[in-house]
């Protein structure tokens, strides 16, 4: 119904209005969280409602029909406005999910945070979508027939028909013969992305914590995702030794014990090594903590590990520090004083969660 | 559009097996278009309140994803859709099944009949189809010259007014031009009036301007009120209000549309109580087959369900005929006589309140639960009434035009007892100043205290105010 659908994508329009509106308020809740699947986002949105004049809270009450005696509790509380005649009047209470398409998202964030896009890393081109005529088809335009195989196909032909006379080889290609050149897309791995989600799961990441780290987590995943066609997310959590989990255990892992930070960055280097070569992936690690580390000896290797073997190989490191009771936040004031000038180190300190939007800018507004 | 989807030969072939028994039980109605179409379509039309062709707006895009959402993931499920018009139209859900069709259709000739008969009903436009399509090529137009922007900001304001009518109004001027006989007028009087019908020049609009060309509905013939006080307070700025012409064909395509639709309001019980009634005596002479008998129960019973201790229209309306019938009433006489409000002070008493374990309930202050308060059917017919009175909408007055001698208007809440929104109140009277572009006035109560909002299009300011009411503070 081709009206219907024009006053749908308004209405939608108008939800997306007000999202763009309460972005910042999305930003820092974990509201969106789980509603993400492949390519969108279901969002809550309370229907707009148009003001009217309508009868308050105050002596509500009805009519309703069942058992029970004075005093016992209506089974299945009556909904507002169910007395008799009055229903249809408190519609503007329900809630409508409405998807976005995480494309779009990332798009409102961009605008929201003033976000650059990324520029190509070095002489590499992001958009790979290589056209080349690598592809065989039989009709085409003459300028792109394929005379080899055209002429192979004539000579089969002619050979099964019992007509070929070695002592006058001529060959006479027919319609059905002709094969042609035809453009084949390759998409080459240049706009592959790897983002690396490490998080200091020790004993002083607490609950809040962790959800700054999914917010953020949550927010960075949808940007990057607009700006690679693919993109990998490995999700490591360290305290004294570092581990890869699923994005289920990142999220609600709880572990105890020391922090050693080096042995997730390790680990980090050894999946760059290994799998995500950085001549054929951009690398994004990302590294939640506290800020306290086991020593300063480690400290010191992190230190090494990240100027002499990670920084050259990724796009951009981001460490991000969420405040927390216990933690002494030590580890970015080492960090940022041990490789000042680094450019593709990002270091920022999140205090709680309104200092989200601002750890996001701080990571994605390098365009890196 | 795609809406020519006639019916199967075999549903067609009941369709007129079903009409025949109607008819035989003597319901009387106008011919009924049945359509076919996927639960998607229907969903549509019902957003657009039956009409395929209405206006443009994000709202019936809105209503329509909630339809659509509680559709794909089974929560609701529209059976069908019925509109008062001549012919009727009544649309079918392609994927019910046969028994399903029939029971559909039965209840629809039960519609059918009291659209066509029921006294609310008969100034109702009976040729809405019509009227929604002008109406909204109107619209359509005037978004072309003005910018859909600018056009929904204004209908948006119209819409939130749009509950300020007199649902007695209509009816009462009916009954007027009924008792004056068409040859007791005039020559000039009588062809006045067939122009009326059938133009309704837009009054106050200045001639040659485009808001004057002919435009509104023969509803729209219904005189906007130009005495106050009035409740029909659309029709008191359609006449009055400073507006554009084609803000002013905006307002009168909105006040007629609520006028079509508030009979509709004021006899849900009624009208859902005579369908199933109907649909249940029907298929019960012989149109269903034995194998499909345990079927419809199953349906039908739960169409009237009164669960989780909800009132349920259908259930209290089939309920009311068939004690009606007991009792040994007319039943077609009363169908044709009543409204919600008027049919439950006709025949709820006692042993109709015990026998439907009807009971009013209400929060308990200190529990914070919904409780069965009381089970007396004086109190259970007092709340009633009150819950059907006015359509179910707050009582608002428009009082004074010139108040204070400001040109401000003044309008009272006729308090019975439950209070305004007051947010959403204070909203609505931000668009009624903004149509009026004067500052506006209400008096309502607030738990027992008197309350003046006020607004001047930007800011509402509440102060305490003398009890409204009681012709205290009326116009002098």
């Amino acid at each position: 119904m081709f009206r219907i659908d024009r006053d749908r994508s308004r209405f939608r329009e108008i939800v997306r209005g007000r999202l763009r509106q309460d972005l910042r308020r999305y930003l820092s809740t974990s509201e969106l969280l789980g509603r993400r699947g492949e390519h969108a986002v279901s969002i809550p949105v309370p229907q707009i409602e148009l003001p009217r004049f309508h009868f308050g809270e105050n002596k509500k009450g009805g009519v309703g029909q069942g058992s029970g005696d004075k005093g016992d509790p209506v089974s299945g509380e009556p909904k507002e406005g169910d007395g008799a005649g009055a229903a249809g009047e408190h519609e503007g209470q329900h809630i409508l999910e409405v998807e976005v398409e995480l494309e779009e998202l990332a798009e409102m964030l961009g605008r929201e945070l003033e976000l650059p896009d990324i520029q190509p890393r070095g002489d590499k081109q992001l958009e790979s979508e290589g056209g080349r005529f690598t592809g065989i088809r039989s009709a085409g335009p003459k300028s792109l027939r394929h005379f080899r195989r055209t002429f192979k196909n004539a000579l089969r032909r002619t050979i099964a028909a019992g007509e070929w006379d070695p002592a006058e080889p001529r060959v006479v290609p027919v319609a059905d013969d002709e094969r042609f050149r035809m453009q084949k897309s390759c998409p080459l791995p240049d706009s592959s992305a790897v983002i690396f989600h490490v998080m200091d799961v020790s004993g002083s990441m607490g609950r809040e914590q962790k959800d700054i780290v999914r917010i953020k987590a949550f927010w960075i995943d949808t940007w990057l995702r607009s700006q690679y066609k693919n993109l990998e997310v490995v999700y490591i959590v360290h305290d004294a030794v570092a581990k890869v989990v699923d994005q289920d255990s990142f999220f609600h892992l709880r572990e105890s014990g020391g922090t050693k930070i080096s042995s997730a960055y390790e680990l980090v280097l050894q999946l760059i090594l290994d799998k995500y070569r950085p001549e054929d992936w951009n690398i994004y690690p990302f590294h939640y903590s506290d800020g306290d580390n086991w020593s300063a000896r480690d400290t010191e290797r992190c230190v090494h590990l990240l100027r002499d073997e990670i920084l050259p190989r990724v796009n951009q490191f981001c460490y991000g520090q969420v405040k927390s009771a216990y933690g002494s936040g030590q580890f970015k004031k080492d960090l940022d004083q041990a490789l000042e000038g680094q450019e593709r180190l990002v270091t920022c300190a999140i205090n709680d969660r309104d200092g989200i939007p601002e750890a996001i800018r701080s990571f994605l507004g390098k365009g890196r | 559009m795609a809406l020519s989807a006639t019916l199967p030969p075999h549903l067609r072939e009941e369709a007129q097996r079903i009409e025949g028994v109607a008819r035989g039980f003597g319901l009387d109605f106008f011919p009924v278009v049945f359509e076919m179409l996927d639960a998607k379509d229907v969903n549509a039309i019902a957003a657009y309140g039956g009409f395929p062709v209405r206006y443009p707006s994000w709202r019936f895009g809105m209503d329509f994803e909630r339809l659509e959402k509680g559709r794909t993931f089974g929560l609701s499920k529209i059976y069908e859709l019925v509109i008062n018009n001549d012919p009727t139209y009544a649309y079918l859900v392609r994927t019910n099944s046969d028994m399903e069709q029939k029971l559909v259709m039965a209840h629809v000739f039960g519609h059918a009949d009291f659209f066509r008969n029921n006294m609310w009903f008969q100034p109702t436009e009976r040729n809405m189809l019509d009227q929604m399509a002008n109406h909204g090529t109107r619209l359509r137009r005037l978004v072309d010259e003005h910018g859909q922007d600018k056009l929904d900001v204004f209908l948006d304001r119209c819409l939130s007014l749009d509950n300020l009518v007199d649902p007695f109004l209509p009816l009462a001027e009916h009954l007027q031009r009924k008792k004056q006989p068409l040859e007791s007028r005039t020559l000039v009087e009588r062809a006045r009036a067939q122009l009326d019908a059938f133009l309704a020049p837009p009054r106050g609009a200045v001639p040659g301007t485009p808001g004057a060309a002919p435009a509104a509905a023969p509803t729209g013939a219904m005189r906007p009120a130009r005495t106050l006080p009035t409740y029909d307070v659309l029709g008191f700025l359609l006449e009055r209000a400073p507006l554009e012409p084609w803000q002013r064909e905006v307002l009168r395509v909105v006040r007629s549309e609520a006028y079509y639709f508030m009979p509709q309001r004021m006899t849900k019980i009624m009208n859902e109580g005579w369908a199933s009634f109907w649909h249940s005596r029907i298929l019960t002479s012989g149109v269903l087959g034995a194998d499909e008998i345990v079927d419809f129960a199953d349906c039908h019973s739960g169409a009237t369900a009164a669960a989780g201790g909800q009132l349920n229209p259908y259930k209290l309306g089939i309920e009311l005929f068939r004690c009606a019938e007991e009792r040994g009433y007319d039943l077609l006489r009363l169908r044709r006589a009543h409204n919600d409000a008027s049919f439950i002070d006709e025949l709820v008493d006692e042993s109709f309140a015990a026998k439907n374990q009807l009971f009013v309930y209400g929060r308990n202050a200190r529990t914070g639960r919904t409780e069965v308060l009381d089970r007396d059917w004086r109190e259970i017919k007092e709340k009633l009434l009150q819950d059907l009175s006015w359509g179910g909408l707050p009582q608002i007055e428009l009082v004074e035009d010139d108040h204070e001698g400001r040109g401000e208007l003044l309008l009272i809440h006729r308090h019975d007892g439950r209070d305004l929104q007051l947010a959403h109140a204070g909203e609505t009277l931000k668009n009624l100043a903004r149509l009026w572009q004067r500052p506006v006035h209400l008096l309502t109560l607030e738990e027992g205290q008197g309350r003046k909002l006020t607004c001047d299009g930007h800011a509402i300011r509440s102060s305490d105010a003398s009890v409204p009411g009681e012709k205290k503070s009326e116009a002098s």
